[in-house]
């Protein structure tokens, strides 16, 4: 145990994070909406020690009914588009929509037609965008901590 | 069909032999009886010309039996034989209307049907109950749901529905050049990019009659080994999470971050996307090389120390016994291949017969000390390989990789290969119409192969177990969804 938090220690000396000004949060909700998963590890990445993004109040939560912000990863397959509506509906206002790399952007798709829905800017008023395949967790922090200073 | 040979060659041949309908099950037997293993099944065609071929991994080699299915003919089924062939054939069913004779039931596997009696196995005793989660997970979590049905809080059976990241890739793929098709492959998983890949890269060269060069079979094992490195480190720390033991989770998803970033500054992407082409392989220079083998020797120092510790770590350790149990028996019979294979005590690593690659005579699949399939053993390979996969990295980068490239060898308008993923053996097999177009590309995963058995190692556990058991088999859900 003291090993793994001496390594961890010593990746936050490296890291050398700045520390966040003032109180805020934000909780997002992720849905994947068919990605190729590369997405969800970036995702998950922004936890690790080297980017910890719930120092700035970030936090992904586990039901819609506490989200901010819904996170969308994927090019919307037709059969999470039901999902996905449900999930949004289930939010408390105000709500924004995120779209997290080039598949939920609607960017250089590999499917199927017939297996896709509309893009996520058609079915739900999308407010952010994140560009990348996929974003790397730096991008995705940027991005969300300047919805929040946006307002 | 006559039956095509190719052998001598630094490739994985593929032998095909046609089957009448009436002699399919015995066919599918011999295989067995001479030492072959099943490896997937794929439907190819529409309407009369229909066929449906199983593939047989016997060493290096790989069999295709190929039966033709005129219009209105049911296929003899190969399930009560074979319980790891049952994926394949509801998929050749929902897919390509391809009926199964001999079947208990074609419950729906791709095909979304609405009455949920209709893809469950029905479960019915006193306080028997379902509980259903998903497709939309707690957390950042690929999309799938989950039917177990459940006494209490112990599971009887699971029901897993999948499919809901379904892109229709290999459809899509169809009709395209070889090269326009590795997209599709490289974006069936982000995970397993690199082993899709190269899979498909393999397949397609067999097909077009090119065999990959030294120098790119170097070049794709540095990848696939890149790859293993940062998804066991996942694993790991996914395990961790798995048991809420948050000093593990952290400090091996910093050591992932890390290899990921050492990825990016040798390829340019962090997953290594767009590596891997057909008929060639990737460059590294000798300073390249060299900057990536100290790095990775100061990564496995600290990798080193900290599955030291967690082996040591009491707490956790106490979670991982007896919980999510494959035994031996079942994990050959439901076909489980990688990590989940291995635990269960089956020597099984398709990189001891990838003469595709650059493995060497000498390589042996890991053998952890207690095979004891359960959660405690899928961890401890993840542990063992980690040390192995930074060796064969070291050795791999000990000279320069030249740009690799490839020489003639014997065409097959039929490709097979077959890939160790970090989630096991992954199989393509890729055929090509007369105009060297894609005429159907089949990707079974390593993750496709094994979800029947992560379903039937829940049975007879506690349903908040159910996390952890996931996570020690780290399945992809898009590679099985493709």
């Amino acid at each position: 145990m003291f090993v793994l938090l001496r390594h961890l220690q010593r990746v936050r000396r490296e890291a050398a994070l700045p520390r966040r000004q003032g109180a805020r949060s934000l909780a997002i909700r992720h849905v994947d909406a068919g990605s190729c998963n590369a997405c969800e590890h970036e995702l998950t990445a922004i936890a690790a020690p080297q980017y910890d993004f719930q120092r700035f109040g970030l936090d992904i939560v586990a039901s819609p009914r506490h989200a901010d912000v819904l996170l969308v990863t994927g090019p919307i397959t037709r059969r999470m588009e039901g999902p996905l509506l449900s999930a949004y509906e289930a939010m408390p206002e105000p709500r924004r929509v995120a779209a997290l790399g080039d598949c939920a952007l609607g960017c250089n798709v590999l499917a199927d037609p017939a297996e896709l829905a509309l893009p996520l800017d058609q079915l739900l008023p999308v407010d952010l965008r994140i560009p990348g395949c996929p974003p790397t967790p730096a991008e995705i922090s940027a991005a969300i901590l300047e919805m929040i200073d946006g307002g | 069909m006559s039956p095509s040979h190719t052998a001598g060659f630094a490739r994985q041949a593929t032998e095909t032999v046609a089957v009448a309908p009436v002699g399919w099950r015995d066919a599918c037997l011999g295989e067995l009886d001479r030492g072959g293993r099943f490896c997937g099944a794929y439907a190819v065609g529409a309407g009369a010309g229909r066929r449906w071929n199983a593939l047989f991994a016997d060493g290096e080699a790989t069999r295709m039996l190929s039966l033709e299915v005129g219009e209105g003919e049911a296929v003899p089924t190969i399930v009560d034989l074979l319980p790891g062939a049952d994926w394949d054939e509801r998929e050749a069913h929902d897919l390509h209307g391809l009926d199964f004779a001999g079947r208990e039931s074609l419950r729906p596997l791709v095909a979304h049907t609405a009455a949920t009696g209709s893809w469950t196995v029905p479960v019915s005793g006193e306080g028997t109950y379902q509980v259903a989660v998903g497709p939309i997970h707690a957390g950042v979590i690929e999309s799938g749901h989950f039917r177990f049905h459940v006494v209490g809080e112990r599971i009887l059976h699971l029901d897993p529905r999948l499919f809901y990241k379904h892109r229709g890739l290999q459809r899509a793929a169809e009709g395209a050049s070889p090269e326009r098709g590795l997209a599709f492959a490289q974006r069936a998983c982000g995970a397993c990019a690199v082993a899709n890949s190269v899979a498909y890269a393999l397949a397609c060269e067999a097909a077009l009659g090119l065999v990959a060069d030294r120098e790119a079979r170097r070049g794709r094992t540095l990848l696939l080994e890149l790859e293993r490195l940062y998804n066991h480190l996942n694993d790991i720390a996914q395990i961790c999470a798995g048991v809420g033991f948050a000093p593990g989770n952290m400090a091996f998803a910093a050591l992932k971050e890390r290899a990921l970033r050492l990825n990016a500054e040798l390829v340019g992407h962090r997953f290594l996307f767009g590596t891997v082409a057909i008929g060639a392989g990737p460059e590294v220079s000798a300073a390249r090389a060299d900057a990536l083998r100290g790095a990775l020797r100061e990564l496995g120092e600290d990798a080193a120390s900290a599955w030291r510790e967690l082996s040591f770590a009491a707490s956790v350790q106490a979670r991982l016994g007896g919980v999510g149990v494959l035994s031996a028996e079942d994990a050959a019979a439901l076909g489980a291949v990688g990590p989940a294979a291995r635990a269960a005590g089956i020597a099984l690593d398709c990189r001891s017969t990838s003469p595709g690659l650059w493995y060497g005579s000498s390589f042996a699949p890991a053998a952890p000390a207690r095979p004891s399939g359960d959660v405690g053993a899928r961890l401890e390979v993840r542990g063992v390989e980690l040390p192995a996969t930074l060796e064969l990295l070291q050795e791999l980068l000990a000279e320069p990789i030249g740009a690799g490239g490839s020489d003639p060898g014997p065409a097959d308008p039929r490709g097979v290969a077959r890939v160790e993923s970090p989630r096991g053996e992954t199989v393509c097999a890729v055929e090509l119409t007369v105009a060297r177009r894609l005429g159907r590309v089949h990707l079974r995963t390593g993750s496709y192969a094994n979800w029947p058995a992560l379903a039937h190692a829940t049975a007879d556990n506690l349903l908040p177990d159910f996390p952890l058991i996931n996570k020690s088999f780290e399945l992809c859900y898009a590679c099985a969804d493709r």
